[in-house]
């Protein structure tokens, strides 16, 4: 019972993650222009390489975003999801050392510039991420740790 | 058993990654295309452009010279940007006043201006819209002198024109 509550806590916790992505993704995906203009802010990309991500990038939330929900290869999503915060944790950081004051381009409830908020908004999301993926870890049977590996 | 699991944790990973990038790069083929040839900011200017003259239509827009003109010739300035922006520097004698204060105060903006008087509205830099917000509302309480200053504070200041650095 306790086993059978577990797994659905985790299923909803996962499916409430992806659904945070694929809106996080929509946003970009429906406003192309507007999220290459972010990305072209961040002044990290040539030009040349700016639309290729501006591109890729929502897919990048909206593909892993709907199969976690769908409960489809979760944890290789959850791997995903979270590299993809990662990754944008750096950007943020470095972007905040430059000192630019720009739009963080996030895509997530309203929009907020580059700065410590958005850093933290996304540590959230990592660390969500994170403990899900070892969450599901430990409900598989027959399976240790990533650690104890 | 678990290295295996987490290698084939990755390999889908990777395999999903693969999709959601090719989905991406068809979605948006004609942007992507755009970019490779180097054309990507000059793209986005014109459809910038374009949605503005939509979006904002009626608004009227001032160059950089023609703003520091009015500046000179005694404009009230409007700082549509973050409070923490505008402290840092901002046009001397402006008001800050970001779109969401604007809609907040609502007919209470601006109290004591009059509605002739020549108001000027910018923000940062040329591809933000809170200028255009802010001189759009304004005109909608009824304030008949309103012109955005597109180019924004970058290009202010870039000009070398003058700024406020006090708190």
């Amino acid at each position: 019972m306790a086993r059978k509550l577990n797994w659905i806590i985790l299923r909803l916790l996962e499916a409430a993650l992806g659904a945070v992505f694929i809106y996080a993704g929509l946003q970009k995906h429906w406003h192309p222009e507007e999220f290459a203009e972010a990305v072209l802010a961040y002044r990290l990309l040539p030009s040349s390489l700016a639309g290729l991500a501006a591109a890729v990038l929502p897919w990048l939330e909206l593909t892993p975003g709907a199969l976690l929900v769908l409960g489809f290869k979760r944890r290789s999503c959850l791997l995903l999801l979270g590299l993809l915060a990662a990754a944008f944790l750096a950007v943020l950081l470095i972007t905040m050392a430059r000192g630019l004051q720009i739009d963080c381009g996030c895509g997530l409830f309203f929009q907020r510039q580059v700065g410590l908020a958005a850093a933290l908004e996304d540590a959230f999301f990592l660390a969500w991420a994170a403990a899900l993926y070892w969450w599901d870890w430990r409900q598989a049977p027959d399976q240790p740790l990533p650690a104890a590996a | 058993m678990s290295s295996r699991a987490l290698k084939e944790d990755l390999a889908w990973a990777v395999f999903i990654l693969g999709v959601a990038a090719f989905f991406g790069v068809m979605q948006h083929w004609s942007m992507v295309k755009v970019s490779i040839r180097g054309e990507l900011s000059r793209h986005l200017e014109e459809r910038r452009a374009q949605r503005r003259a939509v979006q904002f239509q009626g608004v009227k827009t001032v160059s950089l010279a023609q703003a520091h003109a009015l500046w000179q010739a005694g404009a009230l300035f409007i700082d549509a940007r973050e409070p923490r922006e505008f402290q840092e520097i901002h046009v001397p004698g402006a008001l800050n006043l970001p779109p969401e204060v604007v809609e907040k105060e609502g007919p209470g903006t601006l109290t004591g201006v009059p509605k002739d008087r020549q108001i000027v509205v910018y923000c940062s830099e040329t591809a933000c819209d809170a200028a255009l917000k802010v001189a759009e509302r304004l005109q909608a309480l009824g304030y008949t002198q309103v012109l955005a200053f597109v180019q924004g504070f970058q290009a202010w200041d870039e000009a070398g024109f003058p700024a406020d650095t006090s708190q």
